[in-house]
């Protein structure tokens, strides 16, 4: 299982300036009626007000949305005809599930670190409020029929094969499409074979409203979020929540697994709609316009699990993704200054860190020597995570690069040594992607 | 079910073949099977006809929508190699033919399917002309009754391509073979696993699964037909739990040649939420609280239980051979 990693071929540099992202909302308030391509827009004007690229020609625009409607094939590229960037600016679309905007960031990195283009936007954005609703398999059957017929009495007889019941519209859900069970069900699932408790969970969700309110308050999101719709600042942080509180929640999944479920609406993101971008650059780009740079995008690395037949939780990719980049780089988990964990559930960042600390997981899962060590929690999501920020699935790995980026440069700043941040997100269909990013 | 029985081609010596021209339409065979069952009271010993039914040459080119429709229900992806489960639904009603003859001591209606094995030898193409066969045997002993194997082979070329056995229980009835064997399936306390699917099915179910396999027993398609045999609400087909087990393992781990096997304990009432661990054999546990089904070291093993429930209905394997 264990191979020796290659060298990281030497390339160019690839950085990060900034990023911008508008307030995370929860599903059904303020964003209702608000298109993935308004929020979208909006994320990439403010980025692009807030670094003067107005009329610029960009390398690239990447990002994505995993809940979009057909009509949004180009979804990006319409954001971008729809900003003050250049219109010559190249766009594409990119889905990874909740991995879309980190994907979409590894993208446009390679490119900039081969030199296929200097300058780049990565990022996502998503809505459940806006979301794509579908007709049924059946009325969509009939209704193509309909088309392809061409004779009145073909077409009448596809359309009298539609039944009541096929009316009835379809709407996204979060259940896999193998397992149909949802992504809660999953990691409820995951949460059992780990044995995390229900306290541990509360604990991880405390901290990250307690971490993303000092974040606020101290003003750290002021150069990385544009207020949109009304809305200064993510509402689904709850500042006043306790843990007694937390504990008081009813369990929301994993019911049904014959043992106390453990997983609530307190320690589970909630569905939200939000939109995020981060802008990119080869260092001499950045030189040339006098453009902050925060931090470099090192390297980053993407896997998945074979979750199908339970062998493996479905968003526990991350935990095989992070030893192999921290392997390619020459790097342990010690020389990390901030952990950047997505918080899809908190059981999914307490599951991962378990796996990272079981020798025998890490022998025979990871194929490492023994276990790959435990974390120190004083660095993990220390300004705040999905939980208490939202989770606008492709939006949320533009938020987390931005944040770990001006995390490292000022830790660099304070401390006038490198500092390090290691990013994982996890995703549906037992995908992840990790990135490590330093200060400059 | 023992492996020979699955591997020995051609029914016992004893029997002699009826050559049908073509594979009869089920359902004139139900309806005569209906009528037929209520004649068919438990007596003294129960005799098997002994004979085999078999159609030389039937051919599958005009089964291309069937396919496609049973791969769509069941979850298979689009293919034009038939899947064990489709083969059990084409010689379905020549096995059928057999339990709905006179001499067919048994009642069509009301016989519960307790168990099925099946095997591919070889695979089954779309537009391959197939001879299929099936007889009764072994009428036997079960602690309710008596338990009587369907055998139904399919030949390719004059090579035997699939072979089922399907292991019914007829209630009431006494086996000329005296005593029930002592290693039926345990009803020991049994507990859940953790599931790594949920199945959601509606009360269509039946009537989906009636649509593509042609069983239309009305306990599967109407309320009032599973009233009349002693159940609340419809029952899924025990084979549409089976084949959706097969499916979701999937051609590319199951291989070519496999072994597919359930085992039903209690029927799945429909609408229902049916939970599902379809896991690698050598990661079930062997512990004899899992039941009588043997975990090899290669394919798979799969449980369904009702959501949240101990209710557990099924039990299989499918193991690439």
């Amino acid at each position: 299982m264990s191979t020796t990693p290659s060298p990281v071929p030497s390339t160019r540099e690839a950085v990060i300036i900034g990023g911008n992202r508008i307030p995370f909302s929860r599903a059904g308030k303020k964003y209702v009626r608000t298109s993935n391509q308004d929020m979208f827009t909006t994320a990439l004007e403010g980025l692009v007000a807030r670094f003067g690229l107005q009329g610029e020609r960009l390398g690239e625009v990447a990002g994505g949305a995993v809940l979009k409607h057909s009509k949004n094939f180009n979804l990006v590229r319409e954001s971008v005809l729809g900003s003050s960037l250049s219109p010559t600016t190249p766009a594409y679309d990119v889905q990874q599930a909740c991995a879309t905007g980190l994907e979409a960031a590894i993208a446009v990195t390679n490119k900039i670190k081969l030199g296929q283009i200097e300058s780049a936007i990565a990022g996502g954005t998503d809505t459940v409020s806006d979301a794509p609703i579908v007709v049924s398999d059946r009325l969509r059957a009939a209704l193509l029929d309909f088309n392809h017929a061409r004779t009145t009495g073909a077409k009448l007889k596809a359309l009298a094969a539609i039944r009541p019941k096929d009316l009835a519209p379809a709407t996204p859900g979060t259940g896999e499409p193998r397992t149909h069970l949802s992504m809660g069900e999953h990691q409820a699932v995951t949460t059992a074979k780990w044995a995390i408790s229900r306290e541990a969970q509360d604990e991880v969700a405390y901290n990250s409203h307690q971490n993303l309110a000092r974040a606020w308050e101290s003003g750290f999101f002021d150069d990385l979020v544009t207020p949109f719709k009304g809305l200064t600042r993510d509402d689904n942080l709850r500042p006043d929540t306790s843990l007694e509180k937390l504990a008081r929640l009813k369990p929301v999944f994993g019911a049904k697994l014959g043992q106390a479920a453990t997983m609530t609406a307190g320690n589970s993101t909630p569905l939200t709609d939000g939109a995020s971008a981060v802008l990119f650059s080869s260092r001499a780009w950045a030189e040339e316009r006098d453009l902050p740079v925060l931090a470099k995008f090192v390297d980053a690395e993407t896997a998945a699990v074979d979750f199908v037949h339970g062998h493996e939780g479905l968003l526990m990719a991350p935990a095989a993704a992070v030893p192999r980049l921290l392997a390619r780089n020459g790097l342990t988990l010690d020389d990390i200054d901030f952990f950047e964990i997505h918080e899809a559930f908190a059981s999914t960042v307490l599951t991962t860190l378990a796996a990272w600390e079981d020798e025998e997981y890490c022998r025979t899962e990871l194929g490492l020597d023994g276990a790959l060590g435990k974390i120190d929690r004083g660095k993990l999501n220390v300004n705040g995570s999905s939980l208490a920020a939202g989770h606008p699935f492709a939006a949320t790995g533009g938020r987390i690069i931005a944040t770990a980026a001006k995390l490292v440069a000022a830790k660099a700043a304070e401390t006038g040594r490198p500092a390090r941040a290691l990013i994982s997100v996890c995703a549906a269909g037992g995908l992840g992607a990790v990135a490590v990013i330093e200060s400059s | 079910m023992t492996g020979s029985e699955l591997t020995r081609a051609g029914a016992p010596a004893s029997y002699g073949v009826t050559e049908l021209a073509q594979l009869p339409r089920l359902g004139g065979l139900l309806a005569k099977g209906a009528t037929g069952s209520v004649g068919k009271r438990p007596g003294g010993g129960v005799r098997l006809p002994e004979v085999a039914y078999q159609v030389a040459d039937v051919d599958t080119a005009g089964e291309a929508a069937h396919l496609a429709a049973y791969l769509r229900l069941l979850g298979e992806p689009a293919s034009e190699v038939l899947p064990a489960g489709f083969l059990h639904v084409l010689a379905f009603p020549l096995a059928t033919a057999v339990m709905v003859r006179g001499d067919f001591p048994l009642p069509l209606l009301g016989m519960v399917h307790l168990r099925n094995t099946a095997r591919v030898l070889r695979s089954v193409r779309l537009g391959e002309t197939l001879a299929v066969r099936a007889w009764a045997q072994d009428a036997r002993a079960h602690r309710r009754g008596v338990q009587v194997d369907l055998v139904a082979e399919v030949l390719v070329g004059g090579e035997l391509a699939y072979r089922g056995v399907s292991t019914y229980l007829a209630k009431g009835f006494t086996a000329s073979g005296g005593a029930a064997p002592a290693d039926e399936t345990s009803r020991e306390e049994w507990t859940a696993p953790l599931p790594t699917a949920r199945w959601r099915l509606g009360g269509g179910t039946g009537r989906a699964y009636a649509a593509v396999s042609g069983d239309q027993n009305p306990i599967h398609t109407s309320s009032l037909g599973a009233k009349a045999f002693g159940f609340p609400r419809t029952i899924a087909h025990g084979m549409y739990t089976a084949a959706r087990a097969l499916a979701e393992v999937g051609p590319a781990r199951r291989g070519e040649k496999y072994e597919w096997a359930i085992e039903f304990f209690k029927p799945v009432l429909l609408p229902s939420t049916v939970d599902v661990a379809i896991r690698y054999a050598d990661e079930v546990s062997t512990s004899s609280t899992n039941g009588g089904a043997s975990t090899g070291e290669r394919g798979f093993v799969y449980d369904g239980w009702r959501s949240g429930k101990n209710t557990r209905h099924f039990r299989g394997t499918v193991t690439p051979l």
